[in-house]
């Protein structure tokens, strides 16, 4: 199929024309869902999406009745497939037409088309002499893209400034100190906007109607915009309220996935998935286990690994647009470290006994000064093991806290920066700071692990290996 | 003063002063692992995972006052 659309000309422009709107559909979306009401995005991008699968099954009915398969029972059975598909999607568009804004919905229908027409008319114009005359031309080519991007400006300004005026809310706040409001929406459309760092409170806190409960400033993320979008359904205010655990949850879900799709059908010699996620493995079980020590390390390398990798997938999930980081909410962290905590002393008691347990926490006591600062270790070592999980969570929390600030200090200050026009653009200055965000989240994932390899370590019975060294240590491990 | 004033002016200084002593320790910390690797530039690994240890163990310090600002920030 794709080897012949490549060739067929019709087919490739169709599929040029898809790229483009999907990816136009998506900006224009957005925008709107950002700075109309998220409804009027939503019914946009659902108007696209409606459009470009009609084009797609069109173009499957047509291509086996007009091409090599025309007449064959294969060729039949596509154009049955399609037409059938065709019922289904008017059926869809008219539930989408009684639930959504119908203009938008019809704008964004019409959007494919106007890009075929769009793209036609350039195709057009790049065949004609004249353009070949200004394009041929150093001098004359730079003059006229400097001339269309001094058009572009001013065109976009005034169609902005007169496009913000009626519309009650999408008014982008101009020109206030940089902390200050991008962007200041009207009732409903709440907390669906990149609220900045300081001042959030005192800009997204006065819509009339409901008195919303205080929401931590962010980059706005899917649920909160199905929040906005409907404002008065109990599902979305559950979905609102568990965020955290929803998006937790739904890392889960996609780690199982990936791992049941690796481990489903093993290979002796593993590629593609299989191989990637063997890799990890063997990485994370050499590493925890060189850490422990090959003898008592392959117990928890299930557990430390686990661990390492939810972790690690939480903090890079809110780096994934309209993606929220769990591990940017206290709660998150807390539980994770309290199941560390647990698991430790459980390790403790069962490795060395209640006896050694009340050993260790004495400080091992084996001659006279020993028992002597006994009383003094005791309390001493219960604030150490409780300060454990606090440490460990308010690490983890205050760094992928801090990162994501960061990436929405600089996101709102580069949207900020073009007050003046009333764009609805910004320059991404935040873009500076991924890399910066993505090393902070490995390394973050990874301290946390390693600290809780550590307390393992320090939990196992080890009194008698100082004298031999790393290597007999490991081999009186039992 | 009253307790908003002194809020705003006491959260970012701390977290500025818990900043300072941190730097100062990772510093501390990055300067003694570059020596060790010099020395001995075969026990990098080992080097590198006590190093980011002890480094994750300094910043903690800032960030507990990070911490501490946005629990305190709800009050200004």
């Amino acid at each position: 199929m794709r080897g012949r659309a490549v060739t067929d000309m019709g087919l490739e422009f169709l599929a040029r024309v898809r790229n483009t709107s999907t990816w136009l559909g998506g900006v224009i979306a957005l925008m709107a869902a950002t700075y109309a009401h998220p409804l009027v995005g939503l019914a946009f991008g659902a108007g696209v999406l409606w459009s470009l699968v009609n084009l797609q099954l069109l173009e499957r009915a047509i291509v086996p009745l007009f091409g090599p398969a025309r007449g064959t029972p294969e060729g039949t059975r596509r154009v049955g497939i399609a037409l059938l598909g065709m019922l289904f999607l008017f059926a869809a568009g008219a539930v989408l037409l009684a639930l959504l804004s119908p203009t938008a919905l019809v704008s964004g229908f019409m959007l494919p088309l106007a890009v075929i027409v769009v793209k036609a008319a350039t195709l057009i114009l790049l065949d004609s002499r004249a353009w070949g005359g200004i394009v041929n031309h150093r001098w004359r080519a730079g003059l006229a893209a400097l001339a269309l991007a001094i058009v572009t400006w001013f065109a976009l300004g005034a169609l902005t400034n007169a496009g913000s005026q009626p519309a009650e809310h999408a008014t982008v706040a101009p020109g206030e100190s940089a902390g200050h409001a991008t962007v200041a929406p009207g009732e409903g459309a709440g907390h669906a906007t990149v609220a900045p760092g300081e001042g959030a409170g005192h800009a997204t806190a006065e819509p009339e109607g409901e008195a919303s409960e205080e929401k931590e400033e962010g980059f706005t993320n899917i649920i909160a915009l199905l929040a906005g979008a409907f404002p008065h359904a109990a599902w979305a205010h559950f979905l609102e309220h568990y965020e955290i655990l929803v998006f937790s949850l739904l890392i889960a879900l996609i780690l199982l996935v990936v791992a049941f799709l690796a481990s489903r059908n093993p290979q002796l010699i593993p590629s593609g998935l299989q191989n990637g996620v063997e890799m990890v493995v063997e990485g994370l079980s050499g590493f925890f286990i060189s850490i422990i020590g090959p003898k008592q390390g392959p117990r928890f390398v299930p557990f430390l690994g686990t661990l390492f990798i939810y972790i690690l997938s939480m903090n890079l999930f809110g780096l994934i647009p309209f993606m929220h980081s769990p591990t940017a909410s206290l709660n998150v962290t807390v539980a994770l470290a309290l199941t560390v905590f647990v698991y430790v002393q459980f390790i403790g008691f069962k490795e060395l006994g209640p006896l050694g347990w009340l050993d260790h926490m004495l400080g091992s006591p084996r001659d006279l000064t020993g028992w002597l600062l006994a009383p003094i270790m005791l309390p001493i070592h219960i604030l150490g093991e409780l300060a454990k999980p606090i440490s460990l969570s308010c690490r983890l929390f205050g760094n992928i806290f801090g990162e994501d600030m960061l990436l929405v200090a600089f996101a709102s200050l580069g949207v900020t920066m073009l007050p003046f026009q009333q764009i609805p653009f910004g320059i991404p200055m935040h873009a500076l700071f991924f890399p910066l965000a993505l090393l902070g989240s490995a390394l973050q994932a990874m301290v946390f692990t390693v600290l809780t390899s550590i307390y393992i370590l320090l939990m196992l019975p080890h009194e008698h290996h100082d004298e031999h060294g790393h290597e007999a240590g490991a081999q009186h491990a039992h | 003063m009253d307790l908003h004033a002194a809020l705003s002016l006491g959260l970012p200084l701390g977290i500025g002063v818990a900043a300072i002593g941190s730097g100062i320790g990772l510093g501390l910390i990055g300067q003694g692992a570059m020596q060790a690797i010099g020395r001995q530039p075969e026990a990098t690994a080992k080097i590198q995972l006590a190093m980011i240890i002890i480094a994750a163990l300094a910043e903690a310090l800032t960030i507990y006052a990070f911490v501490t600002m946005f629990l305190l920030k709800g009050k200004i």
